[in-house]
């Protein structure tokens, strides 16, 4: 099992290929009419921007030697004004350009958490949480600057340099080889820098993602590291990781800040080309002057876009080992999903049917083994045997959260590997091991499993399974905020809410594993009461240790070794004097001697 | 104007070379308007108006052209090095401090006591650790070098324009008041919007990290529609508060830039009359006019540098709330230093705790001897984890004392009280680290046979053998992907490894099966070390042979004795007693 800690960096499984070059363009593409208008935008600015320059030249050329003072002054007025056209045809790029930005962000980070929804629980245990984390806000807010305003200004710059170049040819050939001849070793640096720059952003991302990792952990389990008084050495830990993002920054860093000296000194050279060459080769005889300072003049800008694109490659570069983890992500097999000719699970009546089913979460490795058995609706099953026997197994099973290896499950006579997920999970209840607390009220924690209900459904719920009575005795009742994960809550309190909130749902099969086993003994007897009659019509499966939850169960369900090992109600089970029998007396004898 | 003294102490060991970095871009600055000079030269003595003086020189100061080129190319080349180096300045220096910041966080945060992680979530913390930092060190890291290059083009340009004629000069300064009406509206308004901007940010955090988190109950609910659409809400309201915060620059943006651009204009009114006037000659206006955008460049920055410092104002502030915060639960100044190992006597004088306004535990007294064992029985709520919090002083009582050998536990050195008590919780937490890694995870130091014996004590080598890699299999997070059974197990094992002198197991068995359950009794009463024991347990299997058992109800104590003694006693016990043993007291 390759299962992941802050330790292990992330190796990236595929190679970055145009394709996610392709894919980031749908995002963007879809607002493609708002960027065309942008684009127009911004070289309109650049458009009326070029007149400042004509105005002022008329104003030395002819204002002022002439004294005309008034000409001076309307000419100023005119310089004004295109300075605040262009200004303005700036702003409204950019209101629209912040606008697109955000959109895209906003649609990549909507795709990327729906995706997320999706994942088996596989995904989510294989990994630490708080690599995923990154993943859903810090690197999508990474890329908005280069899929919006970064895209814009690749185009803008190249025509620059097209327009520039074609101004050039018309000065000098020669001279315009010479400022071309410049490109190659540019080319060579951009290249030769490439592929280590990009190796040094999936290093930094890598590290950074490391470092949430085991931020995020830290913070989960600091009750933990405080009582094992770990504190120093998980600092310790963190100060290595927090070092090793620290270099790998420093590395990734370097190439990029090398990019933009490069082109400096590159365009110098250029420029003292150009002058030696005019001056020494050509002679001014052969080239006019003007054409040596137009082409001096051209030169700058003409390495000026060149400076800025070198700085956007540098951003994408950078940005783009944020990308590929997100399409990463998206990438990720959903394993089980809906099959294409899935059809809706009509209301069920709850019979659940294993027809020769071997599992194994790893090849090779059977958890279940050609296991097969019938269960009727409303009938109430217990499963008990020792732990890791697949108990738990077969009831994510049930609730498809696996995919059987061989064999099918039947619910209602219908294989659920052919009905949608949603139709089938919503008609269940579950109860996990580990009751899940949201952040919010008691009272959102409890409509989790019903989201239309009314007040008064939930406190019946929660009477009927005994949360009433604390959640009332806290400070305020069914409003009191529960924290994250549920702390000021007991773990019998937790399971309490979780279970109103799984009997909410009014589920037709309802699956209990371990759902009570942190519950006094007092509440749940007064609970199964309560349970006796929501049961009824109900099928149920109920995974517990505790054999007063398991005596009154229809049939009894002895799973050890990946089969089932025996089978029937609890006086018959004992008449059998089989594990079963085993098992309750020597939970009997415990209790006598 | 504090946080920025704050960022300053934090670069302690690297002022010299920060400084160094501030003086290498003011130098290159310096070298930006220097170079000019060179292509002037060559212009003048080679492109000049006259041919055949160009030629003239072409001939007799072949060697001056040739030093010209070279010197532009080199001052050119040394400015690209130095600007390298004063970056890579910027960067390592900003790096050391945000190492040292994050250090300091993370320190922080493991060291607050239960109250604080009551208060804040996961998200919170995290965005704190994170995004906030990341725009601390882009403060350290850009911004200042922004305004210092962008002050240094500013005055060199003033002071050349005064050079040149102090009343043009004059006149172009005339914007500095109005840029700072500008300036001053558009702070203030961006102040607001970045803070409620990071406060959009820190939710959107953490409603990825309790979705992430929760992602079991999510499917088990079917309720990814849901999900997505609560999400949905969070992202919608981040992308709102985003754009509207960038609109509020944009929107300034433009009065800013007409400022910037008014330079030239005002140069050529002013300019141009005094070219008329004859006061100032066409070089010197043409050298105006090519200075200006040393002044017009760093203002068009102003509004960016603004919008990014009031972004790094809002994020330091929600980092120095914990960076300067000291936990309620600390050692007092004059803690004892008790002996290495404790003996265990125990003693709880009148103990009552409240959360808010809820008191969850009422007078409770009781006393152990070193040794012995205590269990604690109840109602789901009753108050048995919050007792035996007070023992590690996860939380202190409100009222009376918990005295440990017959000391206060507020008298000890936390880090002593602890490395004494080993606990395994209800709620089990393991961490994303090999089986070993976790069981050894009090003493990261711990042989590996200790490592096995413990885990055979806690019932949990004999699944552990039969993981894919053994010991070394690594589980994940919280962990996921083995039964909770086992996990208790692996928790158990980890407290019992400390081999401490108070053991308290906090429903540990809950998610055992029996016959497991009853060999880690047995191996329990027999450890190879002495401890007192606290067990919270629902079965009376567990309870039975306790020295002491108490029954909580309410936060007070209900009843306490031995098994024989609370049967005797025919209340909550008994009926406890008589439920597991057959059900004839409820279901007769």
């Amino acid at each position: 099992m390759a299962r992941n800690t802050y330790g292990i960096d992330e190796r990236l499984e595929t190679p970055f290929s145009f394709a996610h070059f392709k894919r980031a363009s749908v995002y963007v593409i879809k607002y493609r009419k708002k960027m065309l208008l942008a684009l127009l935008l911004s070289a309109l600015a650049s458009a009326t921007g070029l007149l400042a320059p004509l105005i002022t030249q008329r104003a030395l050329d002819y204002s002022i030697p002439n004294k005309n003072v008034t000409e001076l002054i309307t000419l100023a007025v005119f310089l004004l004004a295109t300075y605040i056209i262009s200004v303005c045809f700036g702003a409204l790029r950019s209101r629209i350009m912040t606008v697109v930005g955000q959109d895209i962000i906003y649609d990549i980070r909507k795709d990327l958490f729906a995706h997320l929804q999706k994942l088996p629980f596989q995904y989510y245990d294989d990994r630490p949480h708080g690599k995923i984390m990154i993943r859903v806000v810090n690197y999508v807010n990474s890329v908005s600057k280069m899929l919006s305003n970064g895209i814009i200004n690749i185009i803008l710059e190249f025509l620059n340099m097209f327009f520039i170049l074609i101004f050039m040819l018309f000065v000098s050939v020669e001279l315009t080889l010479v400022v071309l001849s410049g490109m190659i070793p540019f080319v060579a640096v951009v290249m030769l820098i490439k592929k280590h720059q990009r190796k040094a952003w999936q290093a930094q991302s890598n590290k950074s993602s490391n470092l949430n990792a085991y931020l995020q952990e830290n913070i989960v389990g600091a009750k933990v590291t405080q009582i094992f008084v770990r504190e120093e050495e998980n600092a310790g830990i963190f100060e290595n990781l927090a070092e090793q993002l620290r270099k790998a920054w420093m590395k990734a860093v370097s190439y990029n800040t090398m990019l933009g000296p490069c082109v400096d000194s590159i365009s110098v050279c250029v420029r003292g080309a150009i002058y030696l060459i005019g001056l020494l080769l050509l002679g001014p005889t052969a080239i006019s002057v003007g054409t040596i300072v137009a082409m001096t003049s051209y030169t700058a800008r003409f390495w000026n876009p060149i400076t800025k694109l070198a700085s956007l490659f540098n951003d994408f570069i950078n940005n783009i080992a944020y990308l590929e983890r997100i399409f990463e992500t998206m990438d990720e097999p959903v394993g089980i999903e809906d099959c294409e000719d899935a059809v809706a699970l009509e209301e069920i009546k709850g019979s659940v049917e294993f027809k020769n089913v071997t599992f194994a979460y790893e090849k090779g490795k059977n958890v279940l083994q050609n296991l097969s058995f019938k269960v009727e609706p409303g009938e109430r099953i217990a499963l008990v045997g020792p732990t890791g026997a697949g108990k738990s197994t077969i009831v994510s099973l049930i609730s498809r959260f696996y995919d059987v290896t061989e064999g099918i499950v039947l619910v209602d006579g219908q294989d659920i590997s052919k009905v949608t997920l949603h139709s089938l999970r919503s008609q269940m209840g579950i109860m996990l091991q580990d009751s899940f607390i949201f952040s919010g009220t008691i009272e959102d924690n409890i409509r989790y499993g019903k989201l239309d209900a009314t007040t008064e459904e939930i406190h019946k719920a929660s009477c009927t399974v005994c949360a009433d009575r604390f959640i009332r005795k806290t400070a305020n009742g069914y409003d009191t905020e529960v924290k994250e994960r549920g702390a000021l809550l007991s773990q019998g309190q937790k399971q309490l809410i979780s279970f109103a909130r799984t009997l909410l749902s009014d589920p037709k099969i309802l699956i209990l594993d371990e759902a009570t086993s942190s519950i006094d003994v007092q509440t749940e007897r007064d609970l199964q009461q309560g349970l006796n009659e929501l049961l009824k019509g109900r099928t149920s499966f109920i995974i517990a240790h505790r054999l007063s939850t398991i005596r009154n169960c229809d049939r009894i369900l002895y799973i050890d070794k990946g089969g089932i090992t025996e089978a029937g109600s609890h006086d018959e089970l004992m008449a059998k004097k089989g594990d079963y029998y085993r098992l309750y007396t020597s939970q009997m004898l415990e209790m006598e001697a | 104007m504090y946080q920025l003294k704050w960022l300053w102490k934090n670069l302690k060991g690297y002022h010299a070379i920060y400084i160094l970095a501030i003086a290498l871009s003011i130098t290159c600055n310096l070298l930006q308007l220097a170079i000019p000079i060179f292509s002037q030269h060559i212009v003048d003595l080679f492109l000049g108006k006259d041919l055949s003086v160009n030629l003239a020189n072409l001939e007799t100061k072949r060697d001056l052209l040739i030093a010209l080129v070279a010197g532009m190319i080199g001052s050119t080349m040394l400015r690209a090095l130095l600007t390298y180096v004063s970056h890579m300045t910027y960067e390592y220096t900003s790096q050391k401090m945000i190492y040292s910041i994050r250090t300091h966080l993370f320190r922080k945060v493991l060291y607050q006591d239960m109250a604080f992680y009551d208060k804040y979530r996961t998200g919170d913390i995290m965005t704190r650790l994170t995004g906030d930092l990341e725009d601390i060190r882009h403060m350290a890291s850009s911004i200042v070098r922004m305004v210092v290059e962008s002050i240094t083009m500013i005055l060199i340009g003033m002071a050349y324009f005064l050079y040149l004629d102090p009343i043009v000069a004059f006149y172009l300064f005339l914007m500095a008041p109005i840029i700072f009406i500008v300036t001053r509206s558009f702070r203030k308004k961006m102040k607001q919007m970045h803070k409620e901007l990071r406060e959009t940010k820190a939710a959107l955090n953490t409603a990825a990290q309790e979705n992430i988190s929760g992602n079991k109950v999510v499917k088990a609910f079917a309720r990814e529609q849901y999900e997505m659409e609560r999400f949905d809400e969070k992202n919608k309201a981040f992308r709102q508060k985003h754009i509207e915060t960038t609109l509020v620059h944009v929107k300034y943006v433009p009065y800013i830039d007409t400022c910037a651009n008014l330079l030239p204009v005002i140069l050529l009114v002013a300019g141009g009359i005094s070219l008329i006037n004859g006061r100032i000659t066409m070089g010197e206006y043409v050298a105006f006019n090519g200075m200006t955008w040393t002044i017009s460049n760093p203002m068009k920055k102003l509004a960016d540098i603004i919008n990014q410092y009031q972004r790094f104002q809002a994020s330091a502030k929600k980092v120095l709330e914990i960076y300067d915060m000291e936990p309620e639960i600390c050692d007092a100044p004059d803690a004892i230093e008790h002996p290495e190992v404790f003996k265990g006597n125990i003693t709880f004088d009148q103990v009552s705790f409240s959360y808010g306004n809820v008191e969850v535990l009422k007078d409770i007294s009781f006393s152990v001897k070193a040794g012995e064992t205590v269990a604690i029985m109840g109602e789901t709520g009753s108050g048995k984890t919050t007792l035996i919090n007070m023992l590690p002083r996860f939380y202190d009582p409100t009222k009376g004392r918990v005295l440990i050998d017959g000391m206060n536990v507020k008298d000890l050195k936390i880090r002593q009280l602890r490395k004494n008590i080993g606990m395994a919780m209800q709620d089990v937490l393991l961490f994303s680290d090999s089986v070993d890694g976790n069981i050894s995870y009090g003493d990261s130091d711990m042989p590996e046979a200790d490592v096995h014996t413990y885990a055979e004590y806690a019932a949990a080598s004999e699944f552990i053998e039969k993981m894919p890699e053994q010991y070394k299999t690594i589980i994940g997070e919280r962990g996921v992907g083995i039964s909770g059974g086992q996990k208790q197990r692996i928790s158990l094992a980890r407290a019992l490894a400390i081999k401490p002198s108070i053991l308290i197991l906090d429903d540990t068995t809950s998610a055992v099966d029996m016959e497991t359950e009853s060999y880690i009794q047995n191996k329990l009463s027999g450890l190879d070390f002495e401890c007192t024991k606290f067990i919270i347990a629902q079965r009376i299997s567990s309870t039975k042979d306790a020295d002491k058992i108490i029954i909580l109800d309410d936060g007070k104590i209900a009843e306490m004795g031995t098994h024989q003694e609370l049967l005797a006693n025919k209340g909550y016990y008994y009926q406890v007693y008589m439920l597991q043993n057959g059900g004839e007291a409820s279901h007769g």
